[in-house]
């Protein structure tokens, strides 16, 4: 029970502070969403011309007052939509979200049923053959002495 | 399961694989076109890869394939970012006095914003007009980075050349605006 409490007080404490990034985001966490266009990496990794001048339009917008959302939509406006790291959460980048949780969650579930079919499987014990009477006389006479 | 559903399921199974391989072939055989740049390298002159984009100025679009059999190209790939680009496109300013009115200079401001690409243009002082290729898809059918990148195109929209030492300059320019 007490996991669960703070899962839900996590996510919670979680929703203010995306909105407080949301209106009033830093360069440091844009550099790390925002890929330099020239060098296939982050503007927090990338110290070339292009990811500079990318730096000081992003710090422009933010000291202008402008949500994160909104530098997002002018960054994809000039360079489309790979200067983002991530994919955004609408239209067909909801997939790229989506489809490897997917694919993991339909993984676990083949598996699990395929373990469950190969566990019900499994041939029952059959008996043995029947003990030679003279045989099964004597062990019952064994086992008798041995109670006694 | 009956036997029908697991033939369909191994049908689905064997479907996906295949159409995964077939995006992965088709995948590397379109990077395999390593574009006009390459091409010139391997001696060949292919027909210049056709684009319509926005001008920055805000005066409407161009559209490449419209100039073919007009007019012969000299399509110039620069950023406001790219220090060589300064000395290269004012070198084409300065021929676009002399060829202006045989050949068509066409820049292509590319990976760039377009508000500090005007600037950039004002500040050096960059008449011919350039299209926004913010995404640079148009500089990967020509060969990527590095720029500046200067292309020449003849009258019948084949490439005939790339600037590679100063002197190409003037030699490719006599040479298109006599096609």
């Amino acid at each position: 029970m007490r996991p669960l409490i703070l899962v839900v007080v996590a996510a919670l404490l979680a929703v203010p502070v995306a909105r407080a990034s949301e209106r009033h985001p830093t360069l440091n966490e844009l550099e790390g969403e925002v890929m330099c266009p020239v060098c296939g990496t982050t503007l927090d990794q990338s110290s070339s011309p292009a990811a500079q001048q990318i730096k000081r339009v992003i710090a422009s917008r933010i000291a202008a007052g402008d949500t994160k959302s909104q530098i997002k939509n002018q960054l994809v406006a000039e360079y489309g939509d790979a200067i983002l790291a991530a994919p955004e959460h609408k239209g067909l980048g909801l997939l790229a979200w989506w489809l490897p949780i997917a694919g993991i969650i339909a993984a676990a579930v083949i598996v699990g049923a395929g373990a469950w079919r190969w566990s019900r499987r499994r041939e029952p014990l059959l008996p043995g053959p029947p003990l030679d009477p003279a045989l099964e006389a004597r062990l019952n006479d064994e086992l008798r002495r041995f109670d006694d | 399961m009956t036997r029908s559903a697991r033939l369909a399921a191994q049908g689905l199974a064997v479907a996906l694989v295949v159409g995964l391989l077939a995006l992965l072939i088709w995948r590397v055989a379109n990077d395999s076109n390593k574009g006009v740049s390459q091409a010139l390298r391997d001696g060949q002159h292919p027909t210049a890869p056709a684009f319509d984009l926005s001008r920055l100025d805000g005066r409407g679009r161009i559209d490449l394939a419209s100039l073919r059999g007009k007019k012969p190209i000299v399509l110039d790939f620069w950023a406001s970012w790219c220090v060589p680009c300064i000395h290269e496109s004012k070198r084409l300013e300065a021929a676009r006095r002399q060829y202006g009115n045989r050949v068509a200079f066409i820049g292509v401001d590319t990976k760039d914003f377009s508000g500090d690409a005007r600037s950039w243009q004002r500040k050096h002082g960059i008449t011919y007009p350039s299209v926004h290729d913010g995404s640079g898809g148009v500089l990967t059918k020509w060969g990527g980075l590095p720029i500046p990148r200067i292309f020449f195109v003849a009258r019948s929209g084949k490439v005939v050349g790339e600037l590679v030492v100063e002197e190409d300059l003037p030699r490719y320019l006599r040479q298109i605006a006599a096609s």
